[in-house]
């Protein structure tokens, strides 16, 4: 491979072994789309449940809506939040490529502050005016997805990187692009789909407005079955689509790179079965959060089976490099320290703030 | 500067000042804010004083919008920004402070889960439970300044690193602390600057109370940061002092941003005292927008003379603006840029479109064609030569010579110029002659520039330059051969494609 626009790499050295930030890169990318789902998947499920809800405020659907968006409340900061450590990590790893790969979109990677600005705020809006502002929300979202896939395909593509500073936008013409963006955006969709589903079959089993939740849960319980036949379908036509010696990698990787992308087919069939046998979730307590704990699982080991596609991809490049190892053991020791002290802080915090209702002239 | 190149027309260093600014001002205040809320919180529920309580609460909801959307988004935007044009700079920063900017996010977590807990919470939960989130945000926020705080120095003041390298070294450098007490007092500057706002909707009875509450918290603030400052200023190496201190410090420019920021400080100490604490009644919103524009001011002065008295390095006497390491230096003059940087190598080899790869990849990353730090503004061109020999208004082309020429003729005196000059009539006569002449001073810049990286490569690399002993100390040096260095200068002269020399075009500008 012609490695002439590949840029060198930094003189520092890496500051810890290569293997301890991919697992941190998965890790925390893994973090990063459980919010990322509930924040693309519900705000687009929630811009149609709206629509088919036509406003009428004790229709299910305007209630769903209503619900994946004040969860969106949350999950858009969090979203933010988890993203920017495998932002971090990325940058370890990949600097060479990644940073490419955003300069050749340029103004396209900048706008998606932009949007992810214009989203969030809209998503804000909606909740007190009237108006556009889901719709906004809904597409300035799937922009963003569009800009990562993009920015991803670029990056682990220098040997066509001549082509995209001509037009960047060539990437679109990918034949990976569609079916990982429809991979991703459906999973999302599952996703928060599944999470609403299981509020809605907690609370109606604790007796609150057992119609409506009912109603409502059914309703997601759809959302996330056709979603997942459809992700299913567009799984195997990315597998198929991928770049020949991407796919023999896969092939001839061995348990390391078949056992996840066996084990999340295996997962995704499960889950299909899962959904298909109920009609009426409320009456499947158990199974409505087996299904969301094995959709989470598979989440997981999809993000291992994403991030080894990646390695498979730029193989021919960074294996003409050599990354200086300076580690930094007792700086990361820190980290992990903080890292756990942090989660169990927040951990506590919230549970203490779920434990202290307020009561008298504090709940007024 | 061997990654390929993001044409930003208005300039990447004015896109990175304006995400850059705005994450700052924000991220100061979600500090800041953060603890005089919950100070205001814990003092209202000790007095059960509920007028207190309420601009806490009020004050909340901004924090909330603010902080956990615009902070965090911007935030993300400043390494966005960084990436796209200074690719290699933010690359061999991260690479050396990984773990910092990690152990940063875990408070960053702690931060933005708590301020969402806190906004949602009034009232809902006890108000000893509501008060220990507070407290957790205004933890997970301060420490994540305390953390920044030290890579931020660690950029202008390396100090120790440059020769051990050593990640601690370079964390706690000479202006770590002091610049944690003054970024500390922007922080309550920033946070009252805002709150005066919603405490002009107190009560009538209560106004005065908490216009006069904010006001001391703003007098803390000011002391804070005055004595901040004086440190960081005393702690900075005497080779940077020289820059903008002194009796003729380097950069006229970064003296004046000295005085403006403390002048503006000032300005805010006086309507504190005045308005805030002495005459509450009196407080209306030109106070607070004056007391905006005082701390404001401060901050943004601030900054500029950080970022001002760091150029042309991103860390300091290690690594330049462009992505350039100093110890890269000797190995591109001998190599060329083009073996070094793929980008550069690409396309065309004939010596203007090499000169402009060369430009995009070395000059770029401050320089724009027309925009901000326009090059074509600063290059010699034949309308420049026509004004100053026509001398027309008489006075006309000293004028124009001490604006457009001086800088690099700075020796030669304009009517010794003018004597060399050849007349008008002969440049609309042969153009040509002139550009040539435009190129070979253009040509001998590149030279200059490059000269200035090997007396840099031969620089003490374990201690902070003097860049006083260099003709162009904000500058980083031309790398590369002489043919390089030859094709940059033809790309460079010919920006300059006004046919005729008219006076027009030099008037025009």
């Amino acid at each position: 491979m012609n490695i002439d626009l590949i840029p060198a790499l930094d003189a520092a050295g890496m500051p810890g072994p290569p293997w301890l930030f991919h697992f941190l890169l998965v890790f925390t990318f893994f973090l990063h789309l459980i919010f990322m789902n509930l924040t693309l998947g519900g705000t687009l499920m929630a811009f149609v449940a709206n629509l088919r809800g036509g406003g009428r405020l004790t229709d299910p659907n305007t209630v769903l809506a209503k619900r994946l968006m004040g969860v969106n409340t949350y999950a858009i900061s969090l979203a933010i939040t988890t993203g920017v450590a495998p932002l971090l990590f990325v940058q370890v790893l990949y600097q060479q490529y990644f940073y490419s790969g955003t300069i050749l979109l340029g103004w396209i990677w900048f706008n998606m502050l932009v949007l992810l600005m214009i989203g969030y705020y809209a998503a804000y809006l909606h909740k007190r005016f009237r108006g556009p502002w889901l719709g906004i929300s809904a597409v300035t979202f799937f922009g963003i997805a569009m800009t990562h896939v993009a920015v991803h395909l670029i990056h682990v593509q220098p040997a066509k990187w001549a082509q995209f500073d001509v037009s960047a936008l060539s990437v679109l013409g990918d034949p990976t692009y569609w079916p990982r963006l429809l991979h991703f955006v459906l999973a999302a969709v599952t996703f928060a789909a599944l999470v609403a589903g299981w509020w809605a079959v907690r609370r109606a089993r604790a007796g609150d407005d057992v119609e409506l939740n009912t109603s409502i849960a059914r309703s997601a319980w759809r959302w996330a079955l056709w979603a997942t036949v459809l992700l299913m379908v567009d799984g195997f036509i990315l597998l198929g689509v991928l770049p020949k010696p991407v796919l023999l990698g896969i092939m001839r990787g061995g348990l390391l790179i078949l056992g996840p992308l066996t084990i999340s087919i295996l997962l995704g069939i499960g889950l299909l079965m899962m959904m298909a046998r109920v009609s009426n979730p409320v009456e499947k307590p158990g199974l409505v959060s087996g299904t969301l704990a094995a959709l989470t699982l598979t989440i997981a080991v999809m993000s291992v089976t994403r991030h080894q596609v990646r390695v498979l991809y730029l193989e021919p490049a960074t294996s003409q490099f050599q990354a200086t190892v300076v580690p930094q053991w007792g700086n990361f020791i820190l980290f992990a320290v903080l890292l756990v002290i942090g989660l169990a802080t927040v951990f506590w915090m919230v549970r203490r703030v779920l434990t202290s209702p307020a009561e008298g002239d504090e709940a007024a | 500067m061997d990654y390929p190149i993001w044409d930003v027309t208005m300039g990447g260093g004015v896109l990175m000042a304006w995400v850059a600014i705005t994450h700052v001002i924000v991220s100061h205040f979600a500090i800041g804010g953060g603890l005089i809320i919950v100070v205001t919180e814990t003092l209202a529920v000790k007095r059960s004083d509920p007028e207190l309580r309420e601009l806490a609460r009020r004050s909340s909801l901004v924090l909330i919008l603010v902080s956990t959307v615009f902070g965090a988004i911007s935030g993300v935007g400043i390494w966005v920004v960084a990436g796209l044009i200074s690719p290699g700079a933010i690359a061999a920063l991260i690479h050396n402070y990984v773990w910092g900017w990690a152990i940063e996010w875990v408070f960053f977590v702690l931060e933005i889960v708590a301020a969402l807990v806190y906004y949602t919470t009034w009232d809902k939960i006890s108000k000893g439970a509501h008060l220990m989130v507070g407290w957790l945000y205004f933890i997970g926020a301060y420490f994540s300044l305390v953390v920044i705080n030290g890579i931020i120095t660690f950029m202008l003041t390396p100090g120790g690193w440059l020769e051990s390298h050593a990640f601690w070294v370079g964390f706690f450098n000479p202006t770590y602390w002091p610049s944690l007490v003054l970024r500390t007092g922007i922080c309550i500057l920033m946070a009252v600057a805002f709150m005066i706002w919603p405490a002009f909707r107190a009560g009538a009875d209560r106004r005065s109370d908490l216009v006069r509450y904010l006001g001391w918290w703003f007098l803390g603030g000011v002391v804070l940061s005055y004595a901040g400052y004086r440190w960081w200023e005393a702690a900075l190496p005497d080779t940077v002092k020289a820059l903008f201190l002194g009796e003729t410090p380097t950069l006229a420019g970064l003296a004046a941003t000295r005085s403006f920021t403390l002048w503006s400080l000032t300005l805010g100490l006086v309507v504190t005292v005045l308005a805030l604490l002495l005459a509450p009644k009196l407080a209306r919103g030109v106070t607070a927008i004056l007391l905006m524009i005082g701390a404001f001011g401060f901050f943004g002065g601030y900054e500029r003379l950080r970022e001002g008295t760091r150029k042309p390095f991103l860390i300091h006497s290690h690594l330049f603006s462009n992505g350039l390491l100093v110890s890269q230096i000797d190995e591109i003059n001998a190599k060329g840029i083009a073996a070094h940087s793929g980008w550069v190598a690409a396309g065309d080899a004939s010596p203007e479109a090499l000169g402009r790869r060369i430009f995009a990849a070395q000059c770029s990353s401050c320089h724009t064609l027309d925009g901000y730090q326009s090059i074509r503004e600063v290059l010699p061109t034949i309308g420049d030569m026509a004004l100053v020999a026509a001398d027309d208004p008489p006075g006309s082309g000293a004028i124009h010579y001490r604006n457009q020429c001086s800088a690099c003729h700075g020796e030669i005196e304009y009517e010794e110029m003018a004597e060399m000059l050849p007349t008008l009539d002969e440049i609309r006569s042969d153009p040509e002659f002139i550009r040539e002449l435009n190129l070979g001073m253009i040509t001998m810049t590149m030279i200059q520039l490059k000269e200035m990286g090997t007396e840099l490569a031969a620089f003490d690399r374990e201690t902070t330059f003097d860049m006083r002993r260099l003709d162009r100390p904000y500058m980083p040096p031309f790398v590369g051969t002489d043919e390089e260095a030859e094709a940059l200068a033809v790309y460079l002269a010919s920006l300059d494609n006004v046919p005729d020399g008219s006076e027009a075009s030099g008037g025009e500008r």
